[in-house]
């Protein structure tokens, strides 16, 4: 359990180190691709090279990634400020959010069955 | 700072989602996503007793400080699965990108149709992203991150829910293309329902989150754009 516990911590530093090399590049490059894109990618990187093994980070980042829901509930919060847009085009909104769900993955599923049908006859 | 006030709100935000994840665990029904019943709890209570988002802020901050490394541990399922992409690298990338330019142009142009605010409409545009990256994307855009947290938890909700069934209906059988396509539209929580089809869908499941959130991030600046006035 603490020896879990350790291990987490340091894990995260290291992503959490990663994650500001993804930042001051994508600021030092001015590109215009998320600091966090540029992180995740990087890391891909280092996993791919060999630099980092995937047992350095295997605990901090199965214990985030299970746990990924719960950042998004602090921030889902900040709904409230949005009242009166939700009363206003609450439906609206429902109705763009069904059907561009259901057009993206139509469009996604179609295609690749049809590229792996030419691939694979 | 209110220093009662953080602990309480702390507190309060991992019960309600300690709570709902069980919940969630144990009956597994995609109506009981944590995320959403969570988020409605809280906004409940602070409206109750009056308490605003300016209350809630510095707690709020204090607990997404690691979604900056959670993003970036996103790489090891992406690495794990490096195999499965090369075999697939062709029909991945192109429906991968097919389907998250369509996702974007559907809801822009509805959008559109519908009188929204181009505010609105930039929130709308990376919602089929996984949170963290989608409130980027948001942000640089100009669009509002909260919005575009909620719009990301009502397509993830969406996608899982109704895009099995569409799926079947469009007589995709293919596990590689189901994948993709849940993954591509509803990332985490499209990827979590392709893992309950099978081993190989949720794999794809993942490999199309991470693809989608990429690829989206690259080309929303230049794409947004061409659907506002």
């Amino acid at each position: 359990m603490v020896t879990n516990l350790i291990k987490i911590t340091w894990q995260t530093v290291l992503l959490w180190l990663v994650f500001r090399l993804g930042v001051y590049l994508v600021g030092a490059l001015d590109l215009s691709l998320p600091g966090n894109v540029a992180g995740m990618l990087l890391m891909f990187a280092l996993l791919a090279s060999g630099v980092v093994q995937p047992a350095w980070i295997e605990t901090g980042s199965g214990f985030l990634l299970k746990h990924f829901a719960f950042f998004f509930i602090p921030i889902s919060v900040g709904l409230m400020s949005f009242g009166p847009l939700v009363r206003k085009s609450g439906l609206a909104l429902l109705a763009i959010l069904l059907l561009s769900a259901l057009a993206g993955a139509a469009v996604t599923g179609i295609s690749v069955q049809l590229l792996q049908r030419r691939r694979e006859p | 700072m209110n220093l009662t006030l953080f602990t309480l709100f702390v507190l309060l935000t991992l019960g309600a989602y300690l709570a709902t994840r069980r919940l969630f665990l144990t009956y597994r029904h995609p109506l009981l996503n944590p995320v959403f019943l969570s988020t409605v709890a809280i906004i409940v209570l602070l409206q109750a007793t009056g308490l605003t988002l300016e209350d809630y802020r510095p707690a709020k901050d204090a607990m997404t400080f690691l979604l900056g490394p959670a993003t970036v541990a996103l790489a090891l399922p992406l690495y794990h699965n490096r195999q499965v992409l090369s075999k697939h690298a062709l029909p991945v990338l192109s429906g991968v990108a097919a389907g998250s330019l369509t996702t974007m142009a559907t809801a822009l142009v509805a959008g559109r149709v519908l009188h929204l605010d181009d505010g609105v409409l930039l929130s709308l545009g990376p919602k089929s992203v996984t949170v963290p990256i989608a409130v980027e994307i948001s942000r640089l855009a100009g669009g509002d991150a909260s919005l575009t947290a909620a719009f990301v938890v009502a397509t993830g909700m969406i996608g899982s829910i109704a895009g099995p069934t569409l799926l079947t209906l469009c007589r995709v059988q293919s596990p590689v293309a189901r994948g993709l396509a849940l993954g591509t539209v509803s990332h985490g929580q499209g990827t979590a329902v392709a893992l309950l089809e099978s081993e190989t869908a949720g794999a794809m499941g993942g490999v199309a989150m991470a693809i989608a959130a990429v690829f989206t991030a690259l080309v929303a600046p230049y794409y947004l754009p061409l659907f506002l006035r």
